[in-house]
Formats: C-alpha cells, sequence, structure tokens
C-alpha cells in the first residue's frame, strides 16, 4: 500500500512544517493536484506538538541518527541530474533532558496542591469527556507527589512543543484562519497576561481598559503619559514626522525624549514593543503599533495560544488540503530529486519517481547542492513542567512574559507559561517554554533567566524519606524559595510567592529559519523554512504567500471555504438548511462563553 | 443569535478507505445515497439535528477526508470528538481486520471516554460477504461497544446507528451534569464576526482620563 502513490502532480510538498502545510492547503484549493509527504509519523517536522511518550520516542530518534548513505538507483532520462535529498539542515543539536524528581512513586505524602490550578476549576480537557472519573481521580492524586513514573504514566496530559508560538489578535494568522474558513478546524484560550520584571518582582502589564483603571503601580498623571504616548505609535505609525529626527536611531532614544516616567517606559519598551536597547526607532514604533492592533479583540491581551499546541495549526491546513483532495502520505521519505538543467522534473520516493510542476520544500529535505547558505541563526529552547506559576495569581493564567538581557552578550528570552487549560499538562503542573537566540548552547544561554524564575534543582537528596520542607531548609539557601513557607520565613525572604520547582526540563538547539537557496537552483523548487525566533507565525505565513504567488501568481491565496451546508451536490434534491449569513455553523456555544467571559 | 439545539455532539467516522463512511454519513445526513465518491473530496463534515426525548441535539459529524488512506489521520481530527463511528466494509475481511488498529489510533488520540460504536456497513451485499455478523458482534464485545450492519445503499440501520450512539452520549453527558461536574468549554474558535473593540476608540477613551 505504501508504494502505491500516484505518479503525477502539480505540487509535491515534502515536510509538513508551518509554512509547506500553508501552500498545500492553498495550491490544493484552488483545484491543483497536490501529494504532501512527511518523513516522520507525525506532522509538523520541527513546528511538532508531542505528547510526553511522543517526545521522549523523539529524542530517542535523534540519538539513533539516521544513516543517510543508502545507495539509491535512479533510472534517469538524457541531460536529467539525481540531487540526493540531506537532513543535515534541520539538526538538532545540545539534547539535555532532566528529572528533578525522584523514580520512587512512594513519596512522603505531603500535599503542595496549586491553589491556582484548583481555583480556576478550568479542567484540562477540552471536551466534556474525560471528565468525571478523571477529575476525581485527580483530587485524591494531587495529595501525593508528582513522580517520574506517574508523570509517565500520565503522558497523553501533556502537548509539549518543539515550537511554542503566539498568535497576534489582529496578526497575519488570525486573518487568514478567518479568511480561509480554516479557523473552524482549531479552538484558542486568549493569553491572560503579559507580565514584566520590574524592581525585583513580576508584575502584569495593564492591557486592556479595566487593567489600567485597576493598575495601582501606575499614577494617573502616568496612564495619561502612557497612552499619548501609544496614541501616537498607533494613529500616525513610523513614518510620522513624529519620528523623523530618529529614522537611524534606537527606540529607546526616542522614548528618552519623552520625559517619561520609569515605569511607563520601563512597559512600552519591555512589554508592549519587546525591544532592547538595539531596537531601531522603527521597529520599536512598529512593534509598539502590532501590539495595540491586536488588543481589545480577544480576551485581555493581544495573544492567543493554541489549544493542544502550535503543532496544531500545520495539521490544520493540511486537513484543508486533504479536503480538496490533497494526496497524505507520512513515514514516507524524499530520497532525492530529478533536476534538468533550471527544472525540477519529479521526486524519488520509496522506488517511486512522482512527476510535478512544483516542489514545495521544507528545510530538512534540501539537496546540498541547490544550497547556498546555511544560515547562521540558530534557537536555544528549553522546556521545564514545573509545580506553579511564575507569577501567583487569582486563577489559571497563561502568561506570556519578554525578558531582556541583563549583561552583555546575553540574549532576550521570551517565556510563555501555559496551564492545564491548555491541555499543554495535567491539572497541578504548568508547562513554562523558553526561547531565544543561540549565542552558545541552549542549556547556558537561557541559565540567567532559569534562575530567576525556576527552581531548577532537584527536589529531593538521595535520602528520599525526608520530609518536603526539611529538604528544602537545607538543600536551598534562605533568600530562595520553599515549597511550603511559614510566616517566619515569609517575612526573610524578598518574594512572598515561592518558585516553581522544576520537574522536568529539557533544553535543546534547533537551526532558525534563514537558510538561502543558491541562484542556481531550480526555480520550482521553493524553499519553507523552519520555525524562526519571532514570537508570532507572520514570518511563516508571509513566507507561504509568497510561495504561492510564485508558483500561481493570477490566483487568490486560500479563498474562504465553502462551509458544509453550502455545499450543494450535483443532483441533489434535498439540500441542508440554509447557511446563515456569517455565521459558521457550528461553535455556538463556545461563542456564548465568549461573551459571557467579555461581560466580565 | 438563539441556540436552536440543547447539544451540540462532535461525531467521527473513522475505517478504511472505500468502507462507505462518506456514504453513511450522506445517507443519514441528506437521506441521499451516491456512488460516485470515489474518494472524499470536499467534505469536511456534515450536520444533523435530531430530537430524543425532547431534547434537540445537533450532531457535526467529521469525515477523514481521505486522510485515512494512508494511515495520516492528524491528531487534530479526534480533537473534542465525543462520539466515534468505526466503519468497516462485510465484503472486505481486511477493512474488518483493520478496525483493531482504528481503535488504538483512537486511544492514542482521542478523549478517553469517547463514546464508540462499530459499523459493519455494505450489508447488502450478501453475496460478496467476507465477515459474518457474529465476528463483528464479538469484537465489539470484545471493547464492549455497541455494534450494527448498516446499508447506506440500501438505508438499513444508519439512522437507528446515529441515533443509538447520539442516545449514549447524551446519557453520559446528564450522568456528569448530575454529578454538578458540568462539561466545560476549551478554547474558544475564531470568528470573523467578533465584536471589534477598536484599539483607537479605547485609547481615545483612555487619553482623557
Amino acid at each position: 500500500m505504501e508504494d502505491d502513490l500516484p505518479t503525477e502532480y502539480d505540487v509535491v510538498v515534502v515536510g509538513t512544517g508551518m509554512t509547506e502545510s500553508i501552500v498545500a492547503a492553498a495550491a490544493s484549493r484552488i483545484g491543483k493536484k497536490v501529494l504532501h509527504l512527511d518523513s516522520n509519523e507525525y506532522y509538523g517536522g520541527l513546528w511538532a506538538t508531542f505528547n510526553f511518550d511522543g517526545l521522549q520516542k523523539w529524542i530517542e530518534d535523534l540519538k539513533t541518527a539516521k544513516n543517510n548513505t543508502r545507495n539509491i538507483n535512479v533510472d534517469l532520462e538524457e541531460g536529467e541530474k539525481f540531487l540526493k535529498a540531506s537532513d543535515q539542515y534541520s539538526t538538532v543539536e545540545n539534547i539535555g533532558e532532566t528529572w528533578y524528581i525522584s523514580n520512587d512513586a512512594d513519596l512522603p505524602d505531603v500535599s503542595w496542591k496549586d491553589t491556582q490550578t484548583e481555583s480556576s476549576g478550568d479542567s484540562a480537557a477540552a471536551e466534556s469527556a474525560e471528565k468525571t472519573d478523571q477529575d476525581k481521580a485527580d483530587k485524591k492524586e494531587n495529595v501525593k507527589q508528582w513522580s517520574i513514573d506517574r508523570i509517565k504514566k500520565e503522558y497523553r496530559r501533556f502537548n509539549i512543543d518543539l515550537a511554542p508560538k503566539l498568535l497576534f489578535a489582529r496578526g497575519e494568522l488570525v486573518e487568514l484562519l478567518i479568511s480561509s474558513n480554516i479557523a473552524r478546524y482549531a479552538e484558542f484560550r486568549a493569553v491572560s497576561r503579559v507580565a514584566t520584571y520590574m524592581d525585583g518582582k513580576l508584575t502584569q502589564v495593564p492591557c486592556s481598559r479595566a487593567d489600567v483603571f485597576a493598575n495601582k503601580t501606575v499614577s494617573v498623571v502616568e496612564k495619561r503619559m502612557l497612552m499619548q504616548l501609544l496614541t501616537s505609535c498607533m494613529e500616525q505609525g513610523a513614518d510620522s514626522p513624529e519620528f523623523d529626527g530618529f529614522r537611524d536611531k534606537t527606540f529607546l532614544e526616542y522614548l528618552n525624549t519623552k520625559n517619561l516616567t520609569p515605569i511607563v517606559q520601563h512597559y512600552v519598551v519591555q512589554a508592549i514593543a519587546m525591544a532592547t536597547d538595539k531596537t531601531s526607532c522603527r521597529d520599536g514604533v512598529n512593534r509598539t503599533k502590532h501590539f495595540l492592533n491586536s488588543l481589545g479583540r480577544y480576551g485581555n491581551t493581544p495573544f492567543l495560544w493554541p489549544m493542544y499546541g502550535s503543532g496544531e495549526l500545520p495539521q490544520c491546513f493540511c486537513r484543508l488540503c486533504a479536503v480538496f483532495g490533497g494526496v497524505y502520505c507520512l513515514k514516507r521519505q524524499l530520497d532525492g530529486v530529478v533536476v534538468n538543467e533550471d527544472k525540477c522534473k519529479a521526486i524519488i520516493t520509496g522506488k517511486q519517481r512522482l512527476a510535478l510542476e512544483h516542489l514545495v520544500v521544507g528545510q530538512g529535505h534540501l539537496p546540498p547542492e541547490i544550497v547556498a547558505s546555511e544560515g547562521e541563526n540558530q534557537i536555544s529552547r528549553g522546556i521545564f513542567v514545573t509545580d506553579r506559576s511564575i507569577m501567583q495569581g487569582e486563577k489559571e493564567s497563561l502568561t506570556l512574559l519578554y525578558y531582556p538581557p541583563e549583561e552583555q552578550g546575553q540574549e532576550p528570552v521570551t517565556l510563555i507559561e501555559l496551564g492545564p487549560s491548555t491541555n499543554a499538562c495535567p491539572q497541578g503542573l504548568f508547562m513554562v517554554h523558553m526561547t531565544c537566540k543561540r549565542t552558545k548552547n541552549a542549556k547556558e544561554d537561557l541559565a540567567y533567566v532559569v534562575n530567576k524564575f525556576l527552581r531548577a534543582e532537584p527536589l529531593y537528596s538521595t535520602n528520599a524519606v525526608r520530609n518536603l520542607s526539611d529538604s528544602h531548609t537545607q538543600t536551598v539557601s534562605p533568600d530562595k524559595r520553599h515549597l511550603q513557607i511559614d510566616q517566619q520565613e515569609k517575612e526573610e525572604s524578598p518574594l512572598e510567592y515561592p518558585l516553581p520547582q522544576v520537574l522536568w526540563s529539557l533544553y535543546l538547539n534547533l537551526p532558525a529559519s534563514d537558510i538561502k537557496l543558491s541562484n542556481s537552483a531550480p526555480s520550482n523548487i521553493h524553499l519553507c523554512s523552519g520555525p524562526d525566533l519571532e514570537l508570532d507565525f507572520d514570518f511563516a505565513v508571509n513566507q507561504a504567500k509568497s510561495i504561492f504567488e510564485s508558483m500561481y501568481p493570477d490566483e487568490d491565496f486560500l479563498p474562504r471555504a465553502p462551509d458544509p451546508e453550502e455545499i450543494v451536490l450535483e443532483g441533489d434534491e434535498t439540500p441542508g438548511p440554509k447557511f446563515e449569513g456569517g455565521e459558521p455553523a457550528e461553535g455556538e456555544e463556545k461563542q456564548d462563553v465568549e461573551k459571557a467571559e467579555k461581560e466580565e | 443569535m438563539a441556540k436552536t439545539y440543547d447539544y451540540l455532539f462532535k461525531l467521527l467516522l473513522i475505517g478504511d478507505s472505500g468502507v462507505g463512511k462518506t456514504c453513511v454519513l450522506f445517507r443519514f445526513s441528506e437521506d441521499a445515497f451516491n456512488t460516485t465518491f470515489i474518494s472524499t473530496i470536499g467534505i469536511d463534515f456534515k450536520i444533523r439535528t435530531i430530537e430524543l426525548d425532547g431534547k434537540k441535539i445537533k450532531l457535526q459529524i467529521w469525515d477523514t477526508a481521505g486522510q485515512e488512506r494512508f494511515r495520516t489521520i492528524t491528531t487534530a481530527y479526534y480533537r473534542g470528538a465525543m462520539g466515534i463511528m468505526l466503519v468497516y466494509d462485510v465484503t472486505n475481511d481486511k477493512s474488518f481486520e483493520n478496525i483493531k488498529n482504528w481503535i488504538r489510533n483512537i486511544e492514542e488520540n482521542a478523549s478517553a471516554d469517547v463514546e464508540k460504536m462499530l459499523l459493519g456497513n455494505k450489508c447488502e451485499l450478501t453475496d460478496k460477504r467476507q465477515v459474518t455478523k457474529e465476528r463483528g458482534e464479538q469484537l465489539a464485545v470484545e471493547y464492549g461497544i455497541k455494534f450494527m450492519e448498516t446499508s447506506a445503499k440500501s438505508s438499513i440501520n444508519v439512522e437507528e446507528a446515529f441515533y443509538t450512539l447520539a442516545r449514549d452520549i447524551k446519557a453520559k453527558m446528564e450522568k456528569k451534569l448530575e454529578a454538578s461536574n458540568p462539561p466545560k468549554g476549551g478554547g474558544h474558535q475564531l470568528k470573523a464576526s467578533e465584536p471589534q473593540r477598536k484599539p483607537p476608540s479605547w485609547l481615545a477613551r483612555c487619553t482623557i482620563l
């Protein structure tokens, strides 16, 4: 069955990353015959989201490096050349997995229930299913400690992202999902707080109107100051005369002329523009504008997070591609491409030669002959399972924190913290994702932020019977935190709220997306980058758009897919219920929920 | 917008290529049978609202979109599904054998307590039958799920099957409601018609502080 693929296509797409999947959907949508392959048995490549077990397998597979030296016999016609595909441009490096908890399930019976997740009452599963019994079990078990065994046993309740990304509420991807009607395949949660580190502690940046009013850190004068600045960024844009004198200056230099108070300046630079002291004025203004533009559409902040992880989104585009006839085949490797002068004629996969008009290929499958430069940027990633949020709150939060470098040589780190309601992890746990540009390796690059916000030391000494608070007072210096703080310690500690204990961590380095094709590469080969360093998906969406335009300049890019009710089949005498203007048929219930939330 | 139903159930059809999933779906949603489907093209899901015990239940039934052909169903397909129809073809032994693989797939990706049902389709083709009704029943017992033989072509048991699955989901759901553990929504879907609270006006209002 595996070898039984049709042999001629308009477009062959290799790799199921974000860009590849969008292009596949767009081509299929306008009636092109599309084949979409992936050598992995899962979707997404380096954009994938895994459950805990899947992630372990992924790590295992990386260790047993694939031997790509097998000989491939290709029957070539005159003038044709065979270029072997290589996976050298998607190399994952410096993988380090660490457990901070014991394997022994029979740990001291100390309760460390997280009140944050308990009080919210929001449960991990999106569906109504999976509730009653499991919840009861959870509540009982919550009293127990988390052990390695328990985490492994609950592997399905984890969704761990290789490339966690947020969506700006009015960003490219949200608009595309809505206009193409692909939004119906996915669900989202609004990021509930944007945090910033100021005066030695984490505070929530007021984003919504209600937040601004409720905020006691900022004075009325400062509020006005902030609003005036934001309004000028928003309404005038980077080309306005307001910014004339700062064309080649930094955003910070511009702000310094505005006589802002330190708090206001901090909010603007670190939380809204997410800028460093090197960010140009133009970029700073544009980033501020982007942030503000997306405010007020969904939830409290400008950001959305895809339920079950970022890896769901490429799959949504794949689904659309399939609905319009695209053929899908996973676990199917690209062996190489057949090139005749400046055109790619076919690909070789398995024992088959598949003819094509266009080849859209992820960077993990490129033949080295057509690559000009490998790119210099790499991504450092850290993933942490913790026992509480980095920042205290009334209910479970989905938090974004941008943390600028403290010293020379450090890179700004983006931190996304997910709770159980996103299905990232089971009740009682949190998932922290850190991302920055690589300078040394993931662990070293992120160390300054990990040390600031997390307790990444083994929770148990070899003497596992020792009681929890004991082990803390003995192994942690008094200015660090404790899982259970008594009153006295509270007064001594500069921070009232304990640092989250890391139960498990994973560090890794990924290639970033600045690989370039050589000029001599066949013009019908289109390169799709892997995940980039930005917070959102705009890079992938724009890359997909430009690939599609170069393939089919006169065609619409992902026009709205009809709702099922709108499809009337030929000879169908009894059409379904009428399409009700503009309102998709499903999900009214969810909208009700949303409305209710807004009214709060 | 007034809600025109009491419950919304998301159902999936799963099974090998060519067992008649799309035909079963069309028989149920449109009461039509069309043999011209070679594979599933352009059919995303179908909707039919039924009534059970005075409750209006909107069934949103999703088709595999051909992604079952090379076993490449996305994990996203399974999200939020409350019921799954496992379909095989009684004239194709392989499709019956593969049900075990599909169940494994469901266990890996769908919610743990998703309601499942086994359908042996094309039961009108008595001459070509390869899988006896008894084998179907036995497999269903093995997995503790309900079973029916159906014919989308001759309109046998298709209604009954969906009503049965819907009734079981409803019962499970109401049991949970009684246990004062109401199902909670997960995320939200994005809508074009989202309330447009424009930031400029928001800013303007705040500048008059």
